[in-house]
């Protein structure tokens, strides 16, 4: 077959990357470029790799292998075998392809943000995005879920280095530290759920007969047999299979809530933004904050059998979506307005997977990428620009000493907010779309979960608009309002390189799946949807269709799509409503930003709103306060009870033995006639013993 | 005319209490080793009245061994007490106390 020896170097994709980080730690700083060009090399080698890997699977190609067995079970014992392999199928090539790409671009970027800017400690800094790289590609690829967990947990380490990378700054190892602290408490319940993933189905594999998700299928269905293992285990816990499934599902998603920076685990996203600027475009475009989602998708057919779990991650999802979109509205400095997007589009995604929209999520996770590096990229070139000052109260006018950096942002943003014909448009629409015909045709109590969650996510959709073109109004418009902001520092073609092609794939990414299009006029140009509806082989169990009939079968979602009428009517609405409201967002934006010199008053009139939004809601207060006046006492008291009582009684038992034992070595005279004492003694004690249990002496 | 076994029997037993009184009473090294060869004896007699009580000549070979074993007992007990008496310049063994906790 052809696609035989591209599947066989596919691990090179992953490999390539760590060379580089082992090139960069070694030797990087006798490099002309600090390990930059050896990252950039390797990551476009990955990104080559990727493209190929890509075109074959579009073939119709898919691809599943063990790679390396590191505890060998056997069939005899029944013991677990854990194992790394590969897993290639359409959705992972999806993501390697973008993972590789903005990568790739990051590090070209980083020649332009790190290097030209004087900065120190590069090696380190190169060899900590090699690392980056390397861990998230594995984990795209693994192909079952402790491989998954354990390069999630390297994704999290890697995101820790790489954010506390100025570390003589009090901020940033601060921030790394939080950061690396939320996810963490997310990953417990990972952790936790992995293990109950083996301890049911003794098996963790993601695809293949004997995969988890298969045998939770045949465990719910009626038709099919429960497995003898998953059914000994349910003995044992006394559960009925929907209920222990679903535990282990909301386990996984506090992982996924964690990493994702969803609702309440998201506080730690705003703060990373301490990393370098390149970082974030890297954490939030393709990896860490990537990785959570993509975990949900490459399970989906685990997820898609539990409709409690979907309505919790619709629900989460749907508030993110919202909560996050409206601290986004007041916030003072580019970054902070990027973080809270991101966090907002995460919700986005999240809202999708939970309302059955496979494809939809996949699509905003793709377009996202791509505007979301950019924008971030974008924000960078106005960092070198404005000499590190992010407040945006002092730009202004940047848009005539910067062309490139304003059209690619501009784009960006058209994206971010939803405008047609950008790439965020259709997939933003496509999510709404189907929570909304979910949400339609799905009777009873989910049925209504799903319709509110949708209600959030379309709120959430003007904040957007708002707080996007708030953010592009007050950076490239007006006059400026400082003297940097009138002077900028102009940027090499290292920054505007990736702008221009991140900023492309931002207006045409879009075009891949345009789903009302179809429905309204028929062509058959929905590529996404057939690239992720594989028919063969493994792969058809991670398909399109197969988590719509789960999702149907198991769940009880309907797809209405003729509720309002008839599909056309129900498109155009969904679309126009979604529109019309970050139309409406940007045109508020306009009215209060586009031309006043005086910006600030137009968000101080929000009052004690706007120092509620500015505080985010106060949670990290309130998670401060958790910490300190609700877990802190009680590890204090644990603290005690161990000093006291476990150590007490430690203590005691081996102060009594030594207490008795200082008496009793008294016995060791060193005398040897006083042991000849008791040794006869002892003789003669035990002769009469004899005589008189014998009866000698009766 | 035979001495029945039962004199043999005293005569052990009364050397035997003999080496153990020895043992009990004395702090003298040397006397500790007398006494020891004391009851070795006492011992042998055992063996050589049992061996003729029975007619089997097993006992009489048996204590040949406990000489032998005697002999080397006393070659390294003599050793012993050599050092003993050149760490503690005494032979008693009430003196030799250092090794104790």
């Amino acid at each position: 077959m052809a696609g035989e020896f591209i599947f066989d170097v596919a691990p090179a994709i992953a490999v390539l990357p760590f060379v580089s980080f082992l090139i960069a730690l070694a030797v990087g700083k006798y490099m002309p470029k600090r390990g930059a060009l050896g990252g950039i090399l390797a990551t476009a080698g990955s990104l080559l790799l990727s493209v190929w890997l890509f075109v074959t699977v579009y073939g119709g190609e898919t691809h599943h292998r063990e790679i390396y067995t590191w505890v060998a079970g056997g069939e005899a014992s029944g013991a677990l075998e854990l194992t790394f392999g590969v897993l290639i199928d359409p959705l992972s090539a999806l993501m390697l392809v973008i993972v590789s790409l903005v990568a790739t671009l990051v590090h070209v970027f980083s020649l332009g943000y790190m290097n030209d800017e004087g900065e120190t400690g590069l090696p380190r800094y190169y060899a900590g995005l090699g690392l980056f790289t390397f861990s998230m590609l594995s984990f795209v690829m693994a192909d079952n879920l402790l491989m998954a967990f354990m390069f999630f947990e390297l994704v999290g380490l890697c995101s820790y280095l790489l954010i506390g990378f100025h570390f003589r700054q009090p901020g940033p190892p601060s921030a790394a530290k939080k950061a690396f602290l939320v996810t963490r408490f997310g990953d417990y319940f990972f952790l936790i759920g992995v293990v109950g993933i083996f301890a049911t189905f003794g098996s963790a594999a993601f695809a293949g007969e004997g995969s988890f998700p298969i045998m939770a299928e045949q465990a719910l269905s009626e038709e099919a047999a429960t497995p003898v293992v998953v059914q000994n285990f349910l003995d044992v816990v006394g559960m009925e299979a929907q209920t222990w499934f679903s535990i282990l599902g909301v386990l996984v998603l506090g992982g996924v809530i964690g990493k994702s920076a969803q609702f309440p685990l998201h506080t730690w996203l705003p703060d990373a933004m301490e990393g370098p600027t390149p970082v974030s475009a890297l954490i939030h475009a393709a990896t860490m904050v990537a990785a959570g989602v993509y975990l949900v998708a490459r399970m989906y057919g685990f997820y898609a059998l539990l409709p409690t779990v979907l309505a919790i991650i619709a629900l989460v999802g749907g508030f993110t979506a919202l909560f996050a979109a409206t601290m986004g509205v007041v916030k003072r400095e580019l970054k902070q307005v990027l973080a809270y997007s991101t966090i907002s589009q995460y919700g986005y995604m999240m809202l999708a997977l939970g309302t059955g929209g496979y494809v939809a999520a996949t699509f905003h996770l793709m377009t996202h990428a791509f505007f979301k590096a950019l924008l971030f990229l974008g924000a960078g070139s106005v960092i070198i620009a404005m000499h590190h000052d992010e407040n945006m109260w002092n730009m202004g006018g940047l848009k005539e000493e910067m062309r490139v950096t304003y059209i690619t942002f501009l784009a960006g943003s058209l994206a971010l907010a939803g405008i047609v014909p950008f790439a965020g448009f259709w997939s933003k629409d496509e999510v709404l779309y189907e929570a909304f015909v979910h949400g339609l045709g799905t009777a009873g109590t989910s049925g209504t979960i799903l319709l509110l969650a949708y209600a959030m996510g379309l709120l959430a959709v003007f904040f957007t608009g708002f707080y996007t073109f708030r953010m592009v109004f007050l950076t490239f418009h007006g006059e400026p309002r400082s003297e940097t902001a009138k002077d900028p520092e102009s940027v090499g073609w290292n920054v505007k390189g990736p702008l221009v092609v991140l900023g492309s794939l931002a207006t045409v990414a879009g075009f891949v799946n345009m789903v009302p299009v179809k429905k309204l006029l028929g062509p058959d140009i929905d590529f996404l949807h057939k690239f992720l509806d594989p028919e063969e082989g493994f792969a058809a169990d991670l398909s399109a269709h197969h988590y719509e009939e789960l999702i149907h079968d198991f769940g009880g979602y309907t797809a209405d799509a003729a509720a309002l009428g008839s599909e056309s009517v129900t498109v155009l609405v969904s679309a126009g409503l979604s529109l019309g409201l970050a139309l409406a967002g940007a045109g508020l934006a306009y009215a209060l930003y586009g031309y006043d010199p005086t910006p600030e008053r137009h968000t101080d009139k929000l009052g004690s709103i706007k120092s509620l939004l500015f505080n985010n809601y106060y949670q990290d207060e309130y998670q401060v306060w958790l910490a300190t006046s609700v877990t802190l006492p009680l590890a204090k008291a644990a603290d005690t009870f161990d000093q006291s009582v476990v150590d007490g009684v430690v203590d005691g038992i081996s102060g009594v033995s030594l207490f008795s034992s200082s008496k009793v070595r008294r016995i060791q005279t060193g005398v040897v006639s006083n042991y000849a004492t008791l040794l006869t003694l002892g003789l003669v004690l035990l002769i009469l013993v004899f005589g008189v249990t014998g009866g000698w002496f009766a | 005319m035979a001495v029945p076994v039962e004199y043999y029997l005293l005569l052990s037993a009364a050397l035997f209490s003999i080496g153990v009184f020895g043992i009990l009473t004395r702090d003298n090294a040397l006397i500790f080793l007398m006494s020891v060869e004391l009851i070795l004896n006492a011992a042998n007699v055992n063996f050589i009245a049992f061996s003729k009580f029975h007619g089997n000549l097993t006992g009489q070979v048996f204590s040949l061994f406990t000489m032998a074993l005697a002999a080397a007992e006393v070659a390294v007990g003599i050793g012993i007490v050599l050092v003993l008496y050149r760490n503690f310049d005494d032979v008693s063994v009430t003196e030799a106390t250092t090794m104790r906790w």
